[in-house]
């Protein structure tokens, strides 16, 4: 089809706000819709002339297990927790074992610890005591990521702390922020048994790590295109 | 609508940083009026319980994507709720038999709300009454309870082709009658 006719995209977006799309279409026209903000502001416009419609509903009451049902799919349970423990706690400390922060936080929930035990065998020889290269937090110093390296290890492991609500319409990218730029470093699966695993000579001396939302199969520019979830310092090697 | 647009607005910008308390805020604040959308559309309490979970599974994992230059976080929100609840009707295919009649249903929303929104509630009204009145009905039944080009057929008793043509020119007529 072609998208270029004014008719045709005024058209479009028309009959995507009244819901008249077939399925199939509709579908299209949303990735459409993804990158042309031209688009994007003819549907707003639609919106805003049906508007008024849906603002004039009358308010009902829905049943509390639609609430009880949005926060078990999202885990938003264990979150207050983890949030607090975050605010009580400056995550700052490096090393796995001096991480006091890490270890309150990771025992605060059996969740979380047991995030944690799956992460440590499948990513490290438990011989040889890891250390805590970055703990990524997000706005609130809620950690959420922690990277980890194994002594003697040339190769760092990035996972969630436990498994971050995401979908297969975005990816996490891991990027190493040295002097202000970005460079990536690969895409994240967002539950902790399934680390990435990074070169430890990608990573600079001093610096940051940092991780944005992309779609899926990652940034398609090199740089950070949707917005930065979590940052973390690199934190000082242990002497 | 009571809510600032501006507490919702700054709502969903903590969602979009996973912060879980602004979310149940934000649905606490909203999702009466948006339980009362999905209920209009789908005629089914079920159905729209469905659509507002998903809805709002939806707002957590792309409120992101939000940009309050485009509109307001209401309106974002509605789309969303207008989205997820016409999708479930499309996977179910079957619709409850009966609506109040669309112009009716418009005129009785019209007639209550005395905001401003009322009044471009009627503006729109008044657009509407100038197309005739199958193809103002075809709108209507699309618009307020979701339903496909083929119900749109089925209930106004003419062929797809003639639905799709109907809409296409309303639209038209409507977008050029609300912009003068």
């Amino acid at each position: 089809m072609n998208y270029d006719s004014p008719e045709l995209r005024e058209q479009l977006a028309a009959e995507y706000v009244l819901g008249t799309m077939p399925p199939l279409v509709r579908r299209r026209f949303e990735r459409l819709l993804a990158t042309d903000p031209e688009l994007a502001r003819e549907v707003e416009d639609w919106r805003t002339r049906f508007g008024p419609i849906d603002y004039a509903a009358a308010a009902q009451e829905p049943p509390e297990r639609v609430w009880l049902a949005v926060e078990r799919r999202l885990a938003l349970g264990s979150a207050p927790v983890m949030q607090q423990a975050a605010a009580r706690q400056g995550v700052t400390r490096q090393g796995w074992l001096g991480s006091l922060a890490f270890w309150r936080i990771a025992t605060l929930t059996a969740a979380a610890v047991a995030a944690v035990a799956i992460f440590y065998l499948t990513v490290l020889t438990p011989s040889s005591p890891p250390s805590v290269v970055a703990i990524l937090s997000d706005d609130h110093g809620d950690p959420g990521w922690i990277a980890l390296r194994g002594a003697g290890r040339n190769e760092i492991a990035v996972a969630p702390i436990r498994a971050v609500a995401g979908d297969s319409g975005h990816a996490f990218e891991l990027w190493a922020i040295a002097g202000g730029t970005p460079h990536p470093l690969g895409l994240l699966a967002p539950e902790p048994g399934h680390p990435l695993m990074v070169q430890a000579a990608l990573l600079p001396a001093d610096g940051a790590l940092a991780i944005s939302v992309e779609p899926p199969g990652g940034s398609p520019t090199g740089l950070p295109t949707g917005p930065v979830r979590y940052t973390g310092k690199l934190l000082p090697r242990e002497p | 609508m009571t809510e600032s647009p501006l507490l919702l607005q700054e709502l969903l910008r903590k969602t979009a940083n996973g912060d879980a308390a602004a979310f149940a805020q934000l649905y606490k604040h909203t999702a009466g009026k948006l339980f009362g959308v999905a209920i209009r559309i789908s005629g089914r309490g079920e159905l729209a319980e469905d659509a507002l979970q998903e809805s709002f599974v939806t707002v957590w994992q792309r409120a992101a994507d939000y940009d309050p230059m485009r509109g307001a976080a209401m309106s974002w929100l509605i789309a969303i709720v207008r989205n997820c609840t016409i999708d479930r009707l499309r996977r179910q295919g079957t619709r409850p038999e009966s609506h109040t009649a669309p112009e009716e249903a418009l005129a009785r929303l019209a007639s209550v709300d005395k905001t401003e929104r009322g009044a471009d509630l009627r503006a729109l009204q008044a657009c509407l009454d100038e197309l005739e009145e199958s193809p103002r009905r075809a709108v209507l039944l699309a618009y307020l309870y979701g339903l496909s080009r083929e119900e749109l057929a089925v209930n106004l008793a003419v062929p797809v082709g003639t639905v799709k043509s109907w809409i296409r020119r309303s639209l038209d007529r409507l977008r050029r009658c609300l912009d003068s």
